[in-house]
């Protein structure tokens, strides 16, 4: 029975190694913004306010305001999260370099909470794609690589060992294969393709849900990580300025974050304010743009919502959040306190349940959140069967 | 049928020949011994039973829900409930096909409907039918009520016979389920069976339970109306009933019927007394020690002694010379006496003699006179005709006269089966008799003394009683009592509420652990049964009885 791997030898003229085949993903999950950027890229301070009250300079409490709205039908009803595993499932040597070949599996899952008690992913919200990332020298015939990889694509799918397995790769993918200056490894861009592609999915869904009038003023969206999405070089989705009018209602949530790189206003460190950030209060929110993002403005502003004397570090049990600014007023003002005070406050009410023993990051992770992250894994291919596709 | 749940099948907890779980919406209520059925390969169908269901949410430890309320505020209050789901697990009783894989991971499981519940359980084209109970099923609008038939033949022979009902006094109405299967019995029979019959002797040993069972009960509700009739059994009390109450002058010391009452049964020409007699029923003598100690087997030697007619035995005629001479035997000094048996022994036998003669001065007789409705019981029993039911009053009896009395009731109706009788024609005697007695422990328990003549008599019967046509049907508290013999060689065991000390025994060992729990808790008038037809053990409910009850006993 001809293999997968065959088919990508034959097709790109290259050889197959059959190296050892192994998960390439770390026990955590690496952060979005990981890959092939440099920190001081991050996030750039605007000394400007990211809100509209102007007093604020050291931290607010909204512990009373989330009590007053527990009752209240919550603001957060869709919960949105991508994640990826990926696979290096062999070597390549074409024209006397060697190259992995890199796979992956990508689920991105927007879950909606109906009630307490109901909990359903949102129909047409959940995709589970299967993909391959190939070096760029793997196209023969040099000119328009993407009508290779289609093809390609629909050859590795007519294998007998795929359809009948009753699934098929949505996408080859393919990574630069010139000779990297910085040490950088193949192997790493190929996984930072995939992770691309998770991106463009998960923006992908935020659309469908803005476009189909899903999430609005009274429904919002959170979403598992950053919203400094990088400009990519193709796809519908590309640059975030174009359709950051998505994401009017949504707001990126972040359980890790660099605290090296939290600046106040004055472009100081303002590290140890967010270390000792009382329970249940919240940062101002300041105003940044991120050069990788491209002209888009941010609100960022953290909040705690765990005590330190119960979590493992200064930082966990601290929550940071992203509203982009989309109208004029936004861009000019900042985002109005009263919103930024009621976002903070419903998440504060998200704190529990908690997902204590299942995982570690428990103190910082909101539990709808989990469980859209737990819904998608749970719809993964187990490793072992992946791997043995090839 | 409305969809409930999918197979889960996982690598700790697969799915097997004889069980698979499943899960279920959590606001959903089932419970054990409800049916459900599960798509499964080539279209068939398996059918399970609920045996256990728990609830399980993602909740890694305890400690994660105390931290999930803000680290111990009972207050505190959150926007989603942690995910949570009941799983249940059930076992196969039946394939539509006789495939007996194990069903599969992510198949559909449904309620089932009347027609489904009869193919699991094996209640379909049932032999034989006889009614004993419905099983209600499902909760509010998906509630179903199946009657359920027994095969007869396994209940009262010839395939299987014997019934042993056991629960605690009060809670489980064991008499009450007794009789509601001996009145289907003699409907069944009086309307169905030309070639067979069947007739009926019961013991009554409460009170006024059974001394009435011919009288309508007023009581009876519409609902229990309505399941004798989908039941298909009349809404009647029994027929064709004879009471015999121990003799005595005043009726009052040896019943507690009422004195109008058994007149006037007596005018109806359905009430007797009997008495025993001296002549007749000394061979019967060896009954009155059935419970006491014999190691050194010294009363059984001077039973025979006196039945053999032995020395001064042979002159005496009734009972009164008897205990005369039994007294001289045990008086010092005395030579006439046999000198195998020591004076001890002799006086041992005196005093039980003496207490249970003194105080059933006129049940131990020495004539009876017909017109007065006076009978000796052995004749009357030997003498039963088809359909009948004897009702043998012995609940005001002491503890060793009931036992005479049930012994001497055992023999008789072994007599008659076993062709002892001469003057009836085989075709007119009962092809079956079935004997009713409540508290079985007195006589069957394990503490019985080995050689008692009544736990031989039992033991005759439930092992070589199927073949004679003697059914026994036997109530107890507490079945781990009984003796393993007589209990074993029962083909059906109906299981009313009992207590925790008790189905902690190995005789509910078989049963899983959420039954067990079940049968502490099941409400008057429910059962669990036991029979070879039926595929599991089956959770039934029976009406109210159809004669009259004596709320004061």
């Amino acid at each position: 029975m001809e293999k997968v791997l065959d088919i990508v030898a034959t097709e790109t003229n290259g050889k197959c190694y059959t190296s050892f085949r192994y998960c390439a993903d770390e026990e955590i999950r690496v952060p979005t913004l990981d890959f092939d950027t440099k920190d001081k890229e991050i996030s750039v301070v605007v000394r400007e306010f990211g809100e509209t009250d102007t007093d604020l300079n050291t931290s607010k409490n909204l512990k009373l305001l989330a009590n007053k709205i527990i009752n209240d039908e919550p603001l957060f009803q869709f919960f949105l999260d991508g994640s990826r595993r990926t696979y290096k499932v062999d070597d390549i040597e074409i024209n006397r370099n060697v190259y992995p070949i890199i796979a992956g599996q990508i689920g991105v899952a927007c879950c909606q909470r109906i009630n307490a008690s109901q909990f359903k992913s949102v129909k047409d919200g959940f995709e589970h794609n299967l993909v391959l990332s190939l070096p760029k020298a793997a196209n023969p015939n040099g000119g328009d690589s993407t009508l290779f990889f289609n093809a390609l694509t629909s050859k590795v799918n007519k294998t007998k060992r795929i359809e009948k397995a009753g699934i098929n790769f949505s996408k080859i993918l393919s990574y630069d294969s010139k000779k990297q200056d910085d040490g950088k490894k193949y192997e790493h861009l190929g996984i930072a393709t995939i992770q691309d592609e998770m991106i463009e999915t998960e923006k992908k869904i935020v659309a469908y849900l803005s476009t189909k009038n899903l999430i609005r003023h009274d429904r919002y969206l959170i979403k598992d990580g950053s919203l400094q999405y990088k400009p990519m070089r193709t796809g519908d989705f590309r640059e975030l300025t174009r359709i950051k009018n998505h994401y009017k209602c949504a707001v990126g949530i972040s359980k890790m974050f660099n605290p090296e790189l939290c600046q106040d206003r004055t472009g100081k460190s303002n590290a140890d304010k967010i270390a000792k950030l009382p329970l249940y209060h919240r940062t101002p929110a300041m105003k940044y743009k991120s050069e990788i993002v491209g002209n888009v403005f941010f609100a960022i502003w953290y909040v705690r919502i765990r005590e330190t004397e119960r979590t493992s570090s200064p930082f966990s049990g601290v929550l940071k959040l992203e509203k982009i600014l989309i109208t004029d007023d936004e861009l000019e003002n900042g985002l109005n306190s009263e919103e930024v005070d009621l976002i903070t406050a419903n998440i504060i009410n998200e704190r529990n349940p908690v997902c204590y023993g299942t995982d570690s990051r428990w103190a910082n992770h909101l539990y709808p959140v989990y469980l859209t992250e737990s819904f998608i894994k749970s719809k993964y291919l187990s490793d072992l069967n992946f791997l043995n596709l090839f | 049928m409305k969809k409930i749940g999918k197979i889960i099948a996982t690598e700790k907890v697969p799915t097997t020949v004889d069980e698979f779980f499943f899960w279920t919406d959590k606001h959903l209520v089932l419970k054990p011994f409800d049916v459900v059925k599960v798509e499964h390969i080539r279209s068939s169908v398996t059918f399970g039973v609920v045996e256990e269901i728990s609830h399980l949410t993602d909740g890694a430890s305890f400690l994660a829900g105390y931290i999930s309320s803000d680290f111990g505020e009972v207050e505190a209050k959150s926007n989603t409930q942690r995910i949570g789901m009941n799983y249940v697990k059930a076992k196969v009783v039946a394939n539509s096909q006789n495939i007996y894989t194990p069903v599969l991971d992510g198949y559909t499981v449904s309620l089932a409907n009347e027609e489904d519940v009869k193919q699991a359980l094996g209640l379909k084209d049932i032999k034989n039918p006889l009614p004993c109970g419905v099983i209600e099923m499902y909760e509010d609008e998906d509630k179903i009520t199946v009657p359920v038939h027994f095969n007869s033949h396994f209940l009262i022979g010839p395939e299987g016979a014997h019934l042993n009902i056991s629960g605690i006094s009060g809670l489980a109405s064991k008499t009450s389920y007794a009789m509601f299967l001996l009145k289907a019995i003699q409907e069944q029979y009086i309307k169905n069976n030309p070639n067979e019959s069947v007739a009926f002797v019961l013991l009554n040993v409460k009170g006024r339970d059974l001394l009435a069972i011919d009288e309508t009960n007023d009581e009876l509700t519409k609902e229990d109306k309505q399941v004798y009739k989908d039941l298909d059994i009349d809404v009647s009390p029994f027929k064709n009933v004879k009471y015999f109450y121990p003799y005595s002058k005043d009726v009052r010391t040896t019943t507690y019927a009422d004195v109008k009452d058994v007149a006037s049964q007596k005018k109806l020409n359905k009430a007797f007394q009997y008495k025993y007699l001296f002549e007749d029923d000394k061979e019967s003598l060896d009954l009155l020690f059935s419970n006491i100690d014999d190691p050194t087997q010294s009363m059984e030697s001077i039973v025979n002694y006196i039945i053999s007619g032995e020395g001064v035995f042979n002159g005496v005629r009734n009972w009164e010379e008897l205990k005369d001479e039994i007294k001289k035997h045990q008086e010092k000094g005395d030579t006439g006496k046999d000198k195998t048996i020591s004076v001890l022994s002799w006086r041992k036998f005196y005093r039980l003699f003496r207490k249970t003669l003194e105080r059933n001065k006129d049940l131990f007789s020495n004539s009876i006179k017909k017109e007065n409705a006076e009978v000796r019981l052995q004749d009357s029993i030997k003498q039963i005709k088809k359909n009948d039911i004897h009702v043998i009053d012995i609940a005001k009896l002491d503890e060793e006269s009931q036992g005479f009395v049930f012994g001497d009731v055992m023999r008789a109706i072994y007599d008659l089966k076993l062709g002892q009788i001469t003057d009836r024609e085989e075709s007119e005697i009962p092809s079956k008799v079935v004997i009713f007695i409540d508290e079985l422990n007195k006589y069957g328990s394990k503490d019985v003394p080995k050689n008692s003549p009544i736990l031989r008599q039992l033991l005759d019967i439930t092992e070589r009683g199927r073949s004679l046509g003697i059914i026994l049907f036997a109530a107890e508290q507490f079945k781990s009592d009984i003796h393993d013999r007589v209990k074993g060689n029962c083909a059906t065991h109906a299981y009313g509420r009992t207590n925790a000390i008790e189905i902690s025994k190995p005789d509910y060992q078989f049963v899983p652990p959420v039954y067990k729990s079940m049968l502490t808790r099941l409400k008057q008038g429910e059962y669990i049964l036991q029979n070879p037809v039926f595929r599991s053990l089956l959770n039934i409910k029976f009406p109210r009885p159809l004669y009259k009850q004596f709320k004061n006993g």
